[in-house]
């Protein structure tokens, strides 16, 4: 048997798993062909009666708009500062192994709980309200914007601490004159990038207790008002635009501006 | 010393930067007011925090092997998670090429292209799951298309920049051989662009592991229908056990996408 | 004054890099230490500001006329005596995203309290003297520039700066010259020069020529020992004996370099 010959078995059994693996979890996850053509139907009939939008309570979902913003904005505020404390811990370059190792560990397992699990368990424990809506999206920037800060910090040359170590400084004047300065612009715009996906998340949080647009929809979809649903969605749909592009812009802006005039 | 020169002295700097943190404390204390949101309340109310953990405490991890529905729950969110993936995968492509200048078969293709994958951006998953379970009713499968829908969102913008931003020489030196589009798309276009879209893809299969957990809780079923189950009912030792569960897969996910990430990276970047 | 007590430095793995270095500086000294590679000339410096702990011996430098020892001391003294050691780097090391200005003030970073840098940071008049500094390098209308903007000769003029506002009481350069051109690299050493008379100078360089032009006095290193310190005007049977069989390689980059032998 040449070389190319066992390499088309092997290349035809890696497509053979992957087909049986595609083939076992659509038998797990119940997928079904006609189920998805009614579906589209019932969806597409479904799609209709959520149309025109019900303008009328459009002054209805004005305070519950603007709690969403305001718990997407005042999380990634204190998440940064979280996440930015967690980063210093998680440095190489700065602190000693065992707490880079400890903190970098304690960072990874928030990455792997979704942050509405936080807020099912803060609600279970504090009752629904923005409150525990704020304080599970704070956690949940830790495990992200944490790590890449972290990362951002240890590639931090070296020398130029080195260089100011030298003149007597101490590790946190290093901090504050080496290190912030120089991840700046990555700190601003990943703390961007996490405001947009803290405005997503709020809408979705607040369908299980955070309060915001999302409760306005779960609860508008609850009792099949689905036109006054349908205003709420569109309201998102601006928010998240919005967002998004304002983003961009500040994003492009320091980009522009970390390329040192 | 030269006065000609306006020198930025640090008094300025500091009044700059002292105005910035007042405004910042300002605007978060004011919308906290606004928004009801007062931190004191961890140290009233920090005794419900403790007391949940004591009941949480220890998890009952005897559930994830004695409890057959748990199996079969943790593989409707791998299922979903990984048809998400290869559905949301092969569609963004599709997309991706639709909506790409330089691969696109005409321009009002393209424009419909992006608009599509924009609005499948800015739509949240929350909306698109509840439509989802109308239309095909609760469990796993609504979860999946969510994913999928999800999926093609996130990542047909990336993949159509990436055609976009591949050098345009050696395809317009094919073009000059006589060979048709999609000819130029398959030897010319696929082999640049796929290992940065594979790479991608394991990449969403990490995403979509998370997603799945939290859309369970919306009924999409899997492992997050079983922890929202269990908060709901008071079993708090089962919720525990099940959260440290999810913690240990999505880790492990997590290091053998990055290895075969990283992997096919390497081997893209050494040729 | 410096006072350097055969020190001597072994790596882990038992091979010993120094082997008794001993040698005095005081003021009006521009000492140019030469060698060939591998020599230990770099570790010696770092041994000089603490950044390496030699295995024996001692490195006493005279602070408002205390002898402390680098080589031993706490994390205190040490933050105090680096206070007096100005450095210079070959890769200028300087925090790019700062300005100018602000470069410069970092040299007296240990010389402020961490509480009051968190706080409110430099003075106005600390500023100016900064931008006295600045002048002395002959840069001052670069001052609101970034750091990271500047060319490579720019860079190692802010770095002297940076050492000139520190007010050390020994100024330490390590391969100051090596990643600049030749024009910049003679502006550099003639900007030194007369910073000597209020401190002693050390600065190790590869280029033999240019440092005993401007140097005033010449140590040379070889295998982990002093093999020559004395007076700059070396002859060229002397340099052959440092330097070995390096010499031809040196001596085909100066012609690169288009300098002209002394």
């Amino acid at each position: 048997m040449n070389a190319k010959t066992s390499q088309k078995i092997k290349k035809g059994g890696l497509l053979f798993i992957f087909l049986l693996l595609i083939y076992l979890s659509m038998i797990t996850c119940e997928v079904k062909i006609n189920i998805l053509i009614t579906g589209i139907l019932n969806g597409l009939g479904f799609i209709l009666k959520m149309f025109p939008p019900n303008i009328n309570v459009i002054s209805k979902m004005v305070y519950p708009a603007l709690e969403t913003i305001i718990i997407a904005l005042l999380s990634t505020i204190f998440g940064v500062i979280l996440s930015f404390f967690f980063a210093l811990c998680g440095a190489s370059n700065i602190v000693p192994s065992w707490l880079k190792a400890t903190s970098r560990f304690l960072m990874a397992v928030e990455r792997a709980l979704p942050e509405i699990i936080f807020l099912l368990l803060l609600v279970s424990a504090l009752g629904i309200g923005p409150f525990p809506g704020v304080v599970a999206l704070s956690i949940g920037c830790v495990g992200m914007l944490g790590r890449l800060f972290a990362d951002a910090m240890e590639e931090v040359n070296a020398k130029t601490m080195e260089a100011v170590a030298s003149v007597g400084a101490s590790k946190l004047q290093i901090v504050q004159y080496v290190v912030i300065p120089e991840i700046l612009p990555s700190l601003i715009a990943n703390s961007l990038f996490r405001l947009e996906m803290n405005i997503r998340l709020s809408v979705l949080l607040g369908a299980v207790g955070a309060g915001g647009i999302g409760y306005e929809i779960n609860y508008y979809f609850g009792l099949l008002e689905y036109k006054k649903a349908t205003t709420a969605f569109l309201m998102v749909l601006l928010l998240v635009f919005l967002t998004e592009r304002l983003s961009d812009y500040l994003r492009k802006r320091i980009i522009k501006e970390g390329k040192l005039k | 010393m030269d006065t000609t020169i306006n020198y930025k002295l640090p008094s300025k700097k500091l009044k700059h930067k002292a105005t910035f943190m007042v405004l910042i404390a300002f605007v978060s204390v004011g919308l906290s007011i606004y928004l009801d949101f007062d931190p004191s309340l961890f140290f009233t109310e920090g005794h419900h925090i403790i007391n949940l953990l004591g009941d949480m405490l220890p998890p009952n991890l005897e559930i994830l092997w004695k409890k057959t529905n748990i199996y079969t729950a943790i593989l409707e969110t791998m299922g979903m998670a990984f048809l998400g993936s290869v559905f949301g995968g092969i569609l963004a492509i599709i997309i991706g090429f639709l909506a790409a200048k330089n691969t696109t078969p005409a321009p009002i293709v393209r424009t419909f292209s992006k608009i599509l994958l924009s609005f499948q951006r800015v739509t949240p998953s929350l909306v698109i799951i509840l439509v989802f379970m109308i239309a095909v009713g609760i469990g796993p499968f609504a979860g999946m298309l969510t994913l999928v829908f999800t999926t093609v969102g996130m990542f047909g913008k990336l993949f159509s920049d990436t055609i976009e931003e591949i050098e345009p020489e050696p395809i317009e030196a094919t073009y000059a051989t006589g060979a048709t589009k999609l000819q130029v798309i398959k030897y010319c276009i696929v082999p640049q662009v796929s290992p940065s879209f594979i790479a991608n893809l394991f990449f969403s299969f990490d995403i979509n592991l998370r997603a799945a957990i939290a859309l369970g809780i919306f009924g999409g079923g899997g492992i997050g229908f079983e922890l929202h189950l269990a908060m709901k009912m008071l079993r708090y030792k089962d919720a525990l056990a099940l959260m440290l569960f999810t913690i240990v897969l999505i880790v492990f996910f997590e290091k053998i996408s990055d290895f075969l990430r990283n992997r096919i990276l390497e081997k893209q970047s050494l040729k | 004054m410096i006072e350097v007590n055969n020190i001597t430095k072994s790596l882990p793995n038992g091979r010993q890099i120094l082997k008794g270095i001993s040698f005095k500086a005081n003021k009006g000294d521009f000492i140019g230490i030469l060698g060939p590679s591998g020599a230990g000339k770099t570790l010696t410096m770092r041994c000089l500001n603490g950044l390496t702990k030699p295995s024996s011996g001692q490195i006493l430098i005279d602070v408002n006329g205390k002898h402390q020892d680098i080589s031993n001391c706490n994390k205190k003294m040490m933050r105090q005596l680096r206070q007096k050691i100005g450095v210079v780097f070959q890769g200028f090391n300087l925090v790019k995203r700062l300005s100018v200005l602000e470069n410069v003030m970092i040299g007296k970073l240990g010389q402020i309290n961490t509480f009051r840098s968190l706080l409110y940071g430099f003075t106005d008049s600390e500023a100016n003297a900064a931008i006295e500094a600045l002048e002395k390098v002959k840069i001052p209308h670069l001052a609101n520039r970034k750091a990271g903007s500047l060319s490579g000769g720019e860079m190692q003029r802010v770095a002297i700066a940076r050492a000139i506002f520190q007010e050390p009481v020994i100024l330490l350069a390590d391969e100051p010259i090596a990643n600049l051109d030749p024009s910049n690299a003679k502006k550099i050493m003639k900007q030194l020069r007369p910073l000597a008379e209020q401190m002693p100078i050390i600065g190790v360089f590869h280029q033999p020529e240019i440092a005993s032009k401007y140097c005033t006095r010449i140590i040379a290193i070889k295998d982990g020992m002093v093999y020559y310190d004395g007076d700059s005007n070396i002859s060229e049977s002397l340099l052959a004996e440092i330097y070995g069989d390096e010499l031809q390689e040196i001596e085909q980059a100066n012609v690169q370099l288009n300098l002209s032998p002394v």
